[in-house]
């Protein structure tokens, strides 16, 4: 158990690499895997809750170390309207909300239906997008959500989302190589059938 | 709630907040440390970048090379007799400065810089570039290309081979901006969110009957601080009027989906 939450800490650290070399698709409204929350909600799934509090701390501040913008600058008296900056910790937040809201099906991956799961993390990126861009409309004001916007949110989710059954599958090879069972019920049945 | 969760919650919204409340200095020093550890990775991910380019290249035809070896070539012989003449204007322009008895000499010293890649946020639109603090590069100084205005230097990585570039398409980057041939004066900066197809920007604080018209040429004002004056930024696609204010849109000079080699303005009197 301490062994696979070790290695998903590690494997979350890895997404944050591999991440930074993901390009955007251009083609496709400017969306891109978010692998680094992808790891996350899927590992959210298969572990306790305090485990995937400290994946959703180090998630978020991580990101938000990645992706902070600097201050402004510049004379005040010309830019009098500076664009405000979005609080660096928001992250955090999210990523723990998506986390609870992954462990809202655990039970359902616990029987061996990680398919719900797969589906819940492209609605769960969806909606992390959804949040996220609402904040930045909050903090800045003046309201705008575009075509183009809500396609790339929704080319985000389904994108990251199709990676999805990869990321089990490297989980479910690592809780065997751990000797520790993601989902007991599923094996129990199993066992029971055999 | 078990007791082991609810203390897992509670150390979770403790470290939130402790999150939250960082200065901005805090945070600098944070994202320092973090591109630190990822440096190593980042090096060697952008060289193996280079080699799978370098060989893509070696892979196409002679022919096609040498095509375009002869174009590079009478290219380089047309920018030369360009660069000549420009040199005897700078000369005429440094003399006729003088005489005007000015001040001080034009200075515009520039570094050189690629774009490594482009930063994996979503919402914001930065780039790296290969140069840093080892090359005198700080943060606020604008950014540009052969074709106008990029952005700023937004970070410097620890190493000080690295910086982040904000992007004159995000929205955070404002930029004091005049139209050409009128005495209109706004702020231009990005849009927020995605975008289909090439990005536009939006010029802002217009007076509300600005004589503005399609294709005027928008420049940088040179106040504010940070850029320099009359450095090109676009051309006005459409002119909303309001009733407090007008609003333009503006199609960027730059072509931001193709950013190759860039100049970081170290210092100008211009």
């Amino acid at each position: 158990m301490i062994r696979y939450s070790t290695i998903t800490i590690l494997l979350l650290l890895a997404a944050f690499i591999v991440q930074q070399f993901l390009p955007a698709f251009t083609g496709l409204f400017y969306s891109r895997i978010l692998l680094v929350q992808l790891v996350f909600l899927c590992c959210a799934v298969t572990v306790g809750t305090p485990t995937m509090l400290l994946l959703a701390f180090l998630g978020g501040f991580f990101w938000d170390a990645q992706c902070a913008l600097g201050p402004h600058g510049g004379d005040p008296e010309i830019y009098s309207q500076q664009v405000e900056n979005i609080r660096f910790g928001y992250s955090i937040l999210l990523f723990g909300a998506m986390g609870f809201l992954m462990q809202g099906i655990q039970p359902l991956f616990k029987q061996g239906k990680w398919q719900f799961s797969a589906l819940l993390s492209g609605i769960a990126v969806l909606l992390y997008l959804a949040a996220e861009y609402a904040i930045i409309n909050f903090v800045r004001g003046d309201f705008t959500l575009t075509r183009a916007t809500m396609w790339q949110m929704a080319y985000t989710a389904i994108l990251t989302m199709l990676f999805s059954p990869l990321v089990f599958w490297m989980l479910f090879r690592i809780a065997r190589a751990c000797d520790h069972s993601i989902n007991p019920e599923a094996g129990r049945r199993r066992r029971r059938a055999r | 709630m078990k007791p082991l969760n609810l203390i897992a919650l509670l150390l979770f919204l403790g470290g939130a907040v402790w999150a939250l409340t960082r200065s901005d200095r805090s945070v600098r020093e944070i994202q320092n440390a973090y591109y630190g550890a990822m440096a190593p990775f980042l090096k060697s991910g952008s060289k193996l970048e280079t080699r799978a380019r370098a060989f893509l290249k070696e892979t196409r035809h002679s022919k096609e090379l040498e095509a375009e070896l002869e174009a590079t070539r009478e290219q380089l012989d047309r920018l030369r007799l360009i660069e000549s003449r420009f040199r005897a204007l700078e000369y005429e322009n440094l003399q006729l400065r003088h005489a005007l008895d000015f001040k001080k000499a034009t200075r515009f010293d520039v570094v050189a810089a690629r774009v490594i890649r482009r930063n994996p946020a979503t919402w914001w639109q930065t780039v790296e570039i290969d140069a840093g603090s080892k090359r005198g590069i700080g943060t606020q100084l604008a950014v540009l290309s052969n074709e106008g205005l990029v952005g700023k230097i937004d970070r410097i990585d620890n190493g000080g081979e690295r910086s982040s570039v904000l992007l004159l398409t995000d929205e955070k980057c404002q930029v004091s901006a005049r139209v050409e041939g009128s005495p209109e004066v706004g702020i231009l900066s990005g849009q927020r969110g995605g975008f289909d197809g090439e990005p536009v920007l939006r010029l802002r604080f217009l007076s509300p009957n600005a004589a503005v018209r399609t294709g005027q040429r928008v420049l940088t004002t040179g106040r504010g601080g940070i850029f320099q004056a009359n450095i090109l930024l676009g051309t006005i696609d459409s002119v909303e009027k309001g009733a407090l204010d007008s609003e333009a849109l503006v199609r960027p000079s730059v072509n931001f989906a193709d950013l190759g080699a860039v100049f970081v303005v170290l210092s100008s009197d211009s």
